[in-house]
């Protein structure tokens, strides 16, 4: 669920893109100095966001019958972490904007804040706690695929709402009612998303466990 | 055919040989008109401005725009409709002005859609990212973008591959079987991409380029006269907007 072009009044659009700039300008000075130290990691940082993209066009089967789209910031966020997700994640939606016409250019700074800033952020603390917790590597990632795209789905509600306040109840009952209609998708889609990852990180976990390893998923098996 | 039909587009679009600069300077200037001037009948103009000239001279095919079209659609309908409904201790209402409130939201949002639609199916991403070296980004960021959008459709081919074998094998004949293929489709992409870009890092440490995939930007000149037409077609529209 992007903002469309033209969706956001000026001042809305500058105003996110203000505010999503330090974490995106953050995330590329960690990729600066990452290429910087180890040039070859060009190449793996731009599978991640090649990855991010094609996620997005992953169809998940959806138990009213049609099918959705994950977001796949969650994902993105345990393995990469959210501030190289910032980063990708705002790459990914400018793509997304001009080779899918899915959301659009001035609303690129408030999708960049709902997708590549909030949802990785809220994601990835939601997987951190989870391991806290005594919870595996499943749950963890369910809880952050899940959380992400929960808020992301909820801070573009609330990006709505302030842009169009209801003429009787203001930005309160815009949030209500922008939260209520995209909850009949974006719920069932967060779930569905969790699972998603449970069953990915599933598979990784038989196939590519030295990846996981290297990323500090798992750790190293004793040697036998 | 890369599998996406907006970029197909842009690389067959009659456009394709025009320089980036003047194709943005087109398009921005449409994306600023369709947001800062009064929907009726500016952003009307604006919208039949970007649909006219990606029809007609960038020979853009109407099937394809028309596709494109529908995501933002679809959003700015239930999004126009969200906020014109009212809700309230009597029930649902419309707001007071809802007609004309859905009708500027509209207008503006298709108007700047349509707008980027231009730029899209006339400007390859390739063309467009040196731009934004222009703009201050730093190379390292520029050149990891670079390679995302040429990895993606390597991915993409591979997405298709595999879900084309899951689909034939039943793969998706119900929801539980659906949602273990679609993990599995997941990770086969993820490990598929590592291995395309260790493959790739160790092909180019082999032929000494160690700092990363550097190519040369195409050249594509300015055109003088499109430039002043954009200046002029902008100007007739604010005129026409501010004072209609």
């Amino acid at each position: 669920m992007h903002i469309a072009e033209g969706f956001l009044p000026v001042t809305h659009a500058v105003g996110w893109t203000l505010a999503a700039a330090p974490f995106v300008v953050h995330g590329a000075r960690q990729v600066v100095a990452e290429v910087r130290e180890r040039p070859e990691n060009t190449l793996l940082l731009g599978a991640a966001g090649a990855f991010t993209f094609v996620l997005s066009a992953v169809k998940l089967p959806s138990f009213t019958g049609s099918s959705s789209h994950p977001t796949g910031t969650g994902a993105g966020a345990v393995l990469f972490r959210p501030p190289v997700m910032a980063l990708l994640g705002t790459i990914v939606l400018l793509f997304q904007a001009l080779l899918l016409a899915h959301g659009g250019l001035t609303t690129l700074g408030a999708n960049a804040f709902a997708m590549a800033v909030v949802g990785p952020w809220a994601g990835y603390g939601a997987y951190r706690l989870t391991r806290r917790l005594g919870g595996g590597l499943p749950p963890g990632v369910f809880a952050a695929m899940a959380v992400a795209d929960l808020a992301t789905y909820v801070t573009t509600a609330g990006q709505l709402a302030l842009a169009l306040p209801d003429a009787g109840t203001g930005v309160a009952g815009a949030f209500a009612k922008f939260l209520s209609v995209f909850a009949l998708t974006q719920v069932p889609l967060a779930v569905g998303e969790g699972l998603l990852g449970v069953l990915l990180f599933r598979v990784l976990t038989a196939n590519a466990r030295p990846e996981l390893e290297r990323l500090g998923l798992l750790r190293p098996e004793p040697a036998r | 055919m890369t599998g996406l039909a907006v970029d197909d587009a842009a690389w067959a679009s009659a456009w394709r040989r025009r320089s980036p600069a003047d194709k943005l300077l087109l398009c921005g200037g449409l994306v600023a008109c369709a947001l800062a001037l009064p929907a009726w009948p500016g952003s009307v103009l604006v919208g039949l401005t970007a649909v006219v000239l990606a029809l007609g001279p960038a020979r853009v095919p109407a099937r394809t725009f028309g596709r494109a079209v529908r995501w933002p659609l679809a959003f700015i309908a239930v999004g126009a409709l969200t906020s014109v409904v009212t809700v309230g201790t009597g029930g649902l209402g419309w707001a007071p002005d809802a007609a004309t409130r859905a009708g500027s939201l509209t207008g503006h949002a298709l108007a700047g859609s349509a707008a980027v639609l231009l730029l899209a199916t006339t400007t390859p991403v390739s063309d467009l990212l040196p731009a934004l070296r222009g703009l201050r980004v730093p190379a390292a960021v520029v050149e990891v973008a670079a390679v995302t959008y040429r990895l993606l459709f390597v991915l993409l081919a591979s997405l298709h591959a595999v879900r084309e074998a899951q689909t034939a094998r039943m793969g998706y004949a119900t929801v539980g079987r659906g949602y273990r293929s679609s993990g599995a489709l997941a990770a086969a992409v993820l490990t598929r991409s590592w291995d395309r870009a260790r493959r790739m890092q160790e092909g180019l440490a082999g032929r000494g380029m160690e700092t990363g995939l550097r190519v040369l930007p195409e050249v594509l000149p300015s055109s003088r006269a499109f430039v002043t037409a954009t200046v002029v077609g902008l100007a007739a529209l604010v005129t026409v907007g501010l004072l209609a």
